[in-house]
């Protein structure tokens, strides 16, 4: 996520002060990712450094007021064309977990899963519920219309996510029914049954 | 050539497949294809058996012997190999029949001969007499063996001793008792009784009583006809023609086993001899047989079309997945051609199998409706050849149009799961209309030309209509459904989806209409028929009266009423006085003329005589009062009434006015001692002409001194019966009075009565018109059903009652069945009408009559469909479909 | 609270006898009540549509009991099973299952004119219930000549005709496009919200979201329930 370039991308529309900037981002993006003001203030300062953006003067009010530069605005209209660079994973904790869950004996993987889809799911919900709010107003304004955008991004990652765990599922039970086809293991008690009735049962 | 065949090869093994895989369907397209060819096939073997043909009706004819020989009084025979087939006489003069002795010299002295004798009497049986036919001959001779078959007592009989068969045991006289036979000769009536000692059936017939005795058993004979049985080694064709010079026909077993080639028949040369050759059948003949199937042809392939498209439709998507993959239209077509060819050869091969099965099952019983007794089973194997053809060809036309379809599909539709039936086409309706309008044209032609000629055109006109009507059905099923938009759900549904499945419903429809219009067409022309039948029926008597005819003299009147009076009829009876005009040995007939101008009656009556004889005019004339007024006075002064009855005119010839005027009357005599009749005797009276409101009875009415003037004798002519005779009443009088010396004629008036045959012919008309209706709907509805199974599906998932499924099963049968009948009604019309011209056509006065039998068209169109549509309600499963689609 | 609108209890369905045997479900309580949209998730062969169509009396359970607005589905003959899908279920399907030979408007009619309700009335309620879909114009459009959405469209009309209180939606965007079958869904969710009782069998997880509860199941039971979230992830933007 360049907050450097969402900004840029803001003052390409209309020169505007740190907090005037922030309210701006999240109008358009939700509260998905939130910004301090200490955040916006500490990027416009680099923006200033590199020419890309430089303080016009202050309003009435005291505060500060950033407009974009034309090397700026080369810069926004790269940063829209280039697609964004999918070279190193994110960091998920979620695949961390799931990898370690199935390694380390005594973790039961089946409630993990079960737990986080839960989760996962309840988080789709509520992105759902927050579209069917904004549905009445998609075509009407840029801004909404940017914000049932992002919603949607949230929606399809999420719903990728409970996939991804179904599937996980559906693997570990296959594992587990080949295991158990397989007969008992070394270290089970001899006297088990005998692993052609286990067989047939297991079909 | 190899591809051609590669892509046949392909296309069978994917019918055959298909037909394999969908065992119900297929089931359904084999029936309909075998049912013609069975019924046609046992048809064909039950008429080569019951048809007796040459060598087969030897035995029954000249039983062990080499020849049967019957001596005629002619000089000289001209015979076809077979006498019974054709034979004539030819030569000058006459000459009494050969004798024994003369035919032995000629076919060679020292053969066994055996006289034989067919000849028929009458016997009493215990209701009155009846008629029977008695073979005389030696039956104890090894040449009659087999003429006879003995069934239980004693064969052969001895003298005195007579065998009859089961038909004539069951009228009376059964074994052990007494056959009477009443023979007439030149002496009187002279009766024989003969003791019944066994039960034995003629070869020939059965079911018509039949006796058997040895040579004198049944009395003198009175045929001028001599006739052998003789053996001795074969007759050939030169026995046979060296015996025909002196007047004997011979039937020789040899000659018929092993006929001469044609060449040596007519080396006569005579003209006879080749007019007694077969000559083929005429061009006529063959034109409306070939009409004939193409129709039956036609009717076929319709009925069995809709299975046809629905297999095709059932293809659709794999054809449409062919298509996608490269494959021609062409590959398309065959694929669905090649489901007819093989559902028409199995159809074919199988239908025949069972035709010969189900004829050999059908043959005891069509013998016992049959008094011919019928030849050994017969399998007409060219004939069953042609009729598997038939079957074959009838499946393979019937899948054309399908595959057509399927070759013009729309593979980007069809792939998407949506209809692959594209807007009906514009051209076929407007060709079909064109059709029609030829159709109406050449049968109107027809109606106007000759008895044959048109008769060939109307039935053309009527194959070129119903080929129009089936072009233009696409289009009355699609308007048929716009038009559903207001009718109740069930018809809507059914109308609509007739409409979305067009090549299913076009056939049902089409062979719904043919048949209906073939029903129309026969019923018009039938009832038309029958109208100029019954227009020229003239009544003798008031409907429902009865009258004895007292014409021959030996009647004893006296035993008439004793009759009458033993049937319940005395005070019913009325008697006739009237001109008694026959004697023993004259016959006197009556000429009436005005100056010299002929006066020519009709010449009716249930009497004894025409003329009665009163002072008034009797009461069972009807009159109008005035003019009986009239008549009563001109009889008073002496006078004559002619009466004329306005049914019975004769053509255009109208009487001239009488009234009062002078008219003369001639009396003719007849006699066997003249050579010509003589005029007897002349009166002349004045008379009067009147036109009877009802029925005449009699022709004129004659005052005694008319009578007296021509000196003819009067007595009672007839007696008349009042209604009501009951039909029971009817035959045990006419069989007591058959029994009477002098053979008194009874009569009852019941009007016209359609004969029974025109009403078989009406019965099966009917039936078979109702059979092939309920067929057609039956198969469109049922297979209409199962294409409509995920709709049902929906609808049950919506809340439609399980019972739904009847309403659109009946709805469905609804649309196909009156579609089909409105269509078919007037195109029947088209022939009934033309063809009802010629059949009613007055020879005299060329007014031709049009019945249209409005009961039967209403019935055929109303009727039917919704009495088809009620029983395909009642017989469909009310059970919908619930999960066809859910999961 | 009010009695659901759908109650099963402990409901078990066995196809088949013998080694054929399958059961396709072992023992379901589940409940749907008025107002509330339920999605019932899991993966082929888990028992969903089975499910579906004994909810619908399109089919009968092994045991248990399915009661539909106080009525046990498993007590009634097949005609009064058939007269609740009239008046009280509303059925809408993956392939849409629109009889071809009607148009929209008699399509919608359908389950009320079987319902005995004169056609004119029924005609009039269709196209209401049509308007309401978005789609009063096509009310004379055959099926053949509309779109997978507009079908569908139609299909949830004739569901909801007739103030039926149950909804049952068997897979109803898988023959659409996301945009598309979001429209659907937002359909079917508006009429929960307007009281009805819904229940929409998915195997999508972002379908399955515009629920208020998430029922998993697996080779025939219930393994996992999700309520209404009862916290926020999120919060409405500062700006609305």
């Amino acid at each position: 996520m360049s907050v450097k370039h969402a900004l840029l991308a803001l003052l390409e529309q209309q020169p505007m002060y740190g907090y005037q900037l922030r309210a701006e981002f999240e109008q358009r993006t939700g509260t998905t990712w939130p910004l301090n003001v200490g955040q916006v203030y500490t990027t416009l300062t680099r923006l200033e450094r590199d020419g890309l953006a430089a303080a016009q003067g202050e309003d009435a009010e005291g505060h500060v007021i950033y407009r974009i530069t034309d090397a700026g605005r080369t810069e926004v209209a790269t940063w829209f064309t280039t697609p964004v660079a999918r070279t190193q994973p994110p960091r998920d904790e979620l695949a961390i977990k799931l990898a370690l869950a199935v390694t380390v004996p005594g973790v039961d993987v089946g409630t993990v899963i079960q737990q986080q889809r839960g989760a996962t799911m309840k988080a789709l919900q509520d992105y759902t519920r927050l579209k069917r709010q904004a549905a009445g107003a998609t075509a009407a304004e840029p801004s909404d219309l940017a914000w049932s955008l992002v919603l949607d991004s949230l929606v399809f990652a999420a719903e990728a996510e409970i996939r991804w765990l179904d599937h996980c599922e559906a693997r570990l039970r296959r594992a587990a029914v080949e295991l158990d086809r397989r007969g008992p293991r070394p270290t089970d008690d001899a006297s088990a049954a005998p692993a052609p009735s286990t067989e047939g049962r297991a079909r | 050539m190899g591809t051609t065949r590669g892509g046949w090869q392909v296309a069978l093994r994917l019918a055959r497949r298909e037909a394999w895989r969908r065992k119900g369907q297929t089931a359904l397209m084999l029936l309909l294809i075998c049912l013609p060819v069975v019924a046609v096939t046992a048809a064909a073997v039950v008429w080569r058996t019951q048809d007796v043909s040459g060598v087969e009706s030897i035995e029954r004819r000249m039983g062990a012997a080499d020849a049967r020989l019957v001596a005629h009084e002619g000089p000289m025979v001209e015979q076809h190999f077979d006498p019974d087939v054709a034979q004539g006489w030819v030569g000058e003069g006459t000459r009494k029949p050969a004798t024994l002795d003369e035919v032995l010299a000629v076919a060679g002295a020292g053969r066994p001969a055996v006289p034989l004798l067919r000849e028929s009497r009458t016997f009493r049986t215990d209701a009155g007499v009846a008629d029977m036919e008695v073979l005389t001959t030696d039956l104890d001779s090894p040449l009659a063996a087999g003429l006879v078959r003995p069934v239980e007592g004693t064969f052969p009989p001895g003298p005195g001793e007579v065998v009859v068969n089961r038909a004539a045991a069951d009228r009376g006289p059964g074994l052990g008792e007494t056959l009477t036979v009443l023979h007439k000769t030149a002496d009187g009536e002279q009766e024989v009784e003969l003791e019944v000692v066994g039960i034995a059936e003629s070869a020939v017939s059965r079911g018509y009583p039949f006796a058997a005795g040895q040579p004198g058993t049944f009395g003198g004979s009175a045929t001028h006809e001599h006739e052998w049985l003789l053996g001795g080694g074969p007759v050939t064709w030169d026995d046979v023609v060296a015996l025909n010079r002196i007047g004997v026909a011979v039937a020789s077993r040899h000659v018929l086993t092993d006929p001469p080639p044609d060449s040596v028949l007519t080396s006569g040369g005579s003209p006879v001899s080749s007019l007694l050759l077969d000559s083929g059948p005429d061009e006529l003949t063959i034109t409306v047989l070939a009409l004939v199937v193409v129709m039956v042809l036609l009717e076929v392939v319709l009925l069995a079309g809709p299975a046809f498209a629905v297999r095709a439709k059932a293809q659709a998507h794999a054809l449409a997945l062919v298509a996608a993959a490269g494959g021609t239209p062409r590959q398309a077509r065959r694929t669905v051609l090649a489901s007819g060819v093989v559902v028409g050869l199995v159809g074919g091969v199988v239908g025949v199998v069972l035709g010969i099965g189900a004829g050999a099952l059908a043959v005891p019983v069509a013998q016992r409706f049959n008094s011919t007794v019928f030849g050994p089973f017969e399998v007409p194997w060219p004939l069953l050849g042609v009729v598997a053809v038939f079957g074959f060809l009838s499946a393979l036309l019937a899948a054309v149009v399908p595959a057509f379809a399927a070759s013009r599909q729309d593979v980007v539709a069809v792939l998407g799961g949506r209809r692959g039936e594209g807007r009906p086409s514009t051209r076929s309706p407007i060709l079909g209309v064109v059709l029609l309008g030829a159709g109406v044209a050449g049968a109107a032609t027809g109606a106007v030309a000759g008895q044959e000629v048109g008769a060939v055109l109307i039935a053309g006109s009527a194959l070129v209509a119903v080929v129009g009507m089936i072009l233009v059905v696409p289009v009355v099923v699609a308007v048929v459904a716009r038009l559903a938009a207001r009718l109740p759900l069930a018809l809507r549904f059914a109308a609509r989806d007739a409409a979305r499945h067009r090549t299913r419903t076009v056939p049902a429809v089409a062979a719904v209409g043919a048949t209906v219009a073939g029903v129309v067409a026969l019923g018009i022309a039938v009832s038309s028929q029958e109208a100029a039948n019954e227009a020229e029926y003239t009544p003798l008597l008031r409907d429902g009266h009865g009258s004895v005819s007292l014409s021959n003299p030996d009647t004893d009147p006296a035993a008439v009423d004793a009759v009458l009076r033993k049937a319940g009829l005395d005070d019913q009876v009325e008697a006739i006085t009237g001109l008694r005009l026959s004697t023993d040995t004259e016959e006197m007939e009556l000429e009436f003329r005005q100056g010299e101008e002929a006066l020519w009656l009709s010449y009716w009556s249930g009497l004894g005589s025409p003329y009665a004889v009163g002072e008034t005019v009797p009461d069972f004339v009807d009159i109008a009062p005035a003019a009986r007024e009239r008549a009563d006075a001109v009889l008073a002064e002496g006078g004559l009434v002619l009466l004329q009855d306005p049914h019975a005119s004769e053509g255009s010839y109208t009487l001239p006015q009488l009234d009062g005027d002078p008219v003369a009357v001639d009396v003719r005599r007849w006699s066997d001692d003249l050579p010509e009749p003589e005029l007897a005797a002349t009166a002349e009276a004045p008379t009067v002409l009147l036109e009877v409101s009802g029925t005449a009875t009699v022709l004129a009415v004659f005052s005694p001194p008319v009578v007296e003037d021509l000196g003819l004798p009067t007595a009672v002519v007839g007696t008349l019966l009042a209604a009501p005779i009951s039909d029971e009443t009817e035959k045990d009088v006419a069989e007591a009075l058959a029994a009477l010396p002098g053979d008194p004629y009874f009569y009852v008036e019941r009007g016209y009565r359609t004969p029974d045959e025109v009403r078989i012919i009406q019965a099966v008309l009917a039936a078979l018109g109702g059979i092939l209706m309920l067929g057609g709907t039956l198969t469109a509805t049922f297979l209409a059903l199962s294409d409509a199974k995920p709709d049902l599906a929906t609808m049950a998932a919506v809340g439609a009652r399980p019972r739904t499924r009847r309403g659109v099963a009946a709805s469905y049968a609804l649309v196909v069945g009156g579609v089909g009948a409105l269509l078919g009604a007037p195109v029947g019309f088209i022939p009934g009408v033309a063809i009802s011209q010629p059949i009613t056509k007055d020879p005299v006065t060329g007014t031709t009559l049009l019945e249209v039998p409005w009961t039967l068209v209403g019935l055929v169109v109303v009727g039917l469909p919704l009495l088809t549509a009620l029983a395909v309600g009642a017989c469909a499963r009310g059970r919908l479909p619930l999960t066809a689609r859910i999961d | 609270m009010t009695d659901p609108v759908l109650r099963l209890t402990d409901v078990r369905r066995v196809h088949g006898t013998g080694a054929t045997q399958v059961e396709a479900l072992r023992g379901i309580s589940f409940a749907a009540y008025a107002g509330e949209l339920v999605a019932v998730m899991g993966p082929s062969g888990s028992g969903k549509s089975t499910l579906l169509t004994i909810a619908g009396g399109l089919d009968q359970p092994t045991s248990g009991a399915v009661v539909v607005e106080g009525a046990d589905l498993t007590g009634l003959g097949l005609d009064a099973r058939a007269r609740m899908r009239r008046t009280s279920i509303g059925y809408v399907f993956q392939g849409f299952n629109l009889i071809p030979a009607l148009t929209a408007a008699e399509n919608v009619a359908l389950p009320r004119e079987l319902d005995g309700v004169p056609a004119r009335t029924a005609r009039q309620e269709a196209r209401a219930a049509l308007e309401e879909v978005g789609i009063g114009e096509l009310a004379d459009r055959f099926p053949d000549d509309m779109s997978g959405g507009q079908q569908q469209r139609v299909a949830i009309a004739r569901a909801v005709v007739g103030e039926r209180r149950l909804i049952l939606a068997d897979e109803p965007t898988g023959a659409l496009d996301t945009e598309t079958g979001e429209e659907i869904l937002r359909l079917l969710r508006a009429r929960c919200d307007a009281g009805a009782a819904g229940v929409l069998v998915t195997h999508e997880a972002r379908h399955a979201a515009w629920a208020d509860r998430v029922v998993f199941l697996r080779d025939g039971v219930v393994v996992d329930e999700t309520g209404t979230a009862s916290v926020d992830l999120l919060t409405e933007p500062a700006a609305r």
